[in-house]
């Protein structure tokens, strides 16, 4: 199963991937804006993880354009971002987004969010 | 106040004084053939030091009501910038702090490694658990070092204050005085901030409160329609 982690601050990519890593994932790519994780998404991408404020296309401009994408439609998109109020995560998940993690998170969460999302992943 | 009412204060402010600027200017380039009646040029003077004192005052005030919309403005936007610098401090403080236990406890550990080397017969099982424990710790560092990430957002977020207060004084400056030393062209910071790559409220605070109401969300959409 790969991974791709997208986010603009390098210590959190290296911060998630190696939370990744820990607990079991260690198939990861990053990128380090929604434009550059869209130049990087194919099939062989099976789930994604995204920051929601970047330069060039944010997270929730990267799920959209996912969703539209012939690979992209039914891949996990789970969202880890500082953003937590009603609004914003209601807007994340109308944009296609299937879990929510907020900023600071603890590799626990972040396991229990992508277990809930794997039968997805792999169906 | 709304920016829009402030701009136009200023626009209004702007406007008066270019009026008082051009009826000096006129008073100044009088025609020569009015010099040579004295008396006439004279008689004229009250009626102007009058129009004059009613366009300063006209700029006074306008110049009042702008101190104030800036006051209002920047009060409230001060304070916010301040409680999010004091959070930075507090964050990297309590990163810091977390950090420091971390290495204090897998020091700890290392002696305990090495105190099983030295043994006599070597607990094999304990050491691989205490490498575990060891591993563990280290991970902990690097979960502290999350607070990089929203402190970087929170600071941003003061910079941009900062320019936007900047950006406003600059513009009450200029009301001032257009022609001196100030070149509208070239703002002090050149490089404005793209306010998509950060979020205003980032906080390293009640993580799981707010990690709640995600889930709470998210689980609602997931429920069958009743």
């Amino acid at each position: 199963m790969k991974f791709l982690v997208v986010d603009d601050s390098a210590t959190m990519r290296r911060i998630v991937i190696n939370s990744l890593h820990r607990i079991g994932y260690t198939n990861t790519i990053e990128a380090e804006d929604g434009a550059d994780a869209l130049a990087k998404f194919d099939r062989s991408v099976s789930f994604v993880i995204t920051d929601w404020n970047m330069p060039n296309l944010s997270g929730t401009e990267l799920t959209k354009a996912l969703r539209s994408h012939a690979d992209g439609a039914d891949v996990p998109v789970l969202m880890i971002t500082s953003r937590s109020v009603r609004d914003d995560i209601l807007t994340a998940m109308e944009a296609g987004v299937n879990n929510y993690i907020v900023k600071p998170f603890t590799p626990q969460i972040l396991k229990d969010k992508i277990e809930a999302l794997l039968p997805a992943a792999a169906a | 106040m709304s920016t829009q009412r402030a701009q136009e204060v200023l626009y209004e402010s702007e406007a008066a004084l270019r009026l008082v600027d051009q009826e000096l200017y006129d008073q100044h380039e009088v025609p020569r053939g009015r010099h040579n009646t004295p008396a006439a040029g004279y008689a004229e003077v009250p009626q102007i030091l009058v129009e004059a004192q009613e366009q300063i005052m006209s700029v006074l005030l306008q110049l009042r009501e702008s101190r104030a919309v800036l006051q209002l403005s920047s009060e409230s936007r001060f304070q916010l910038t301040h409680e999010k610098l004091r959070e930075v401090t507090s964050a990297t403080e309590v990163a810091a702090t977390d950090i420091l236990d971390a290495c204090d406890r897998a020091t700890g550990l290392v002696d305990e490694l090495d105190a099983i080397d030295g043994a006599q017969q070597p607990d094999r099982a304990k050491a691989v658990q205490v490498r575990g424990t060891l591993r563990d710790e280290l991970h902990v560092m690097m979960d502290a070092l999350q607070f990089q990430d929203i402190t970087a957002q929170q600071l941003t977020h003061a910079s941009a204050v900062l320019m936007d207060m900047e950006r406003r004084l600059t513009e009450v400056s200029m009301l001032l005085d257009n022609s001196f030393g100030i070149d509208r062209s070239t703002p002090i910071i050149d490089e404005p901030l793209d306010d998509s790559t950060f979020d205003p409220n980032a906080t390293t605070r009640e993580a799981e409160n707010r990690q709640a109401l995600a889930d709470q969300i998210f689980t609602a959409s997931k429920l069958p329609a009743a």
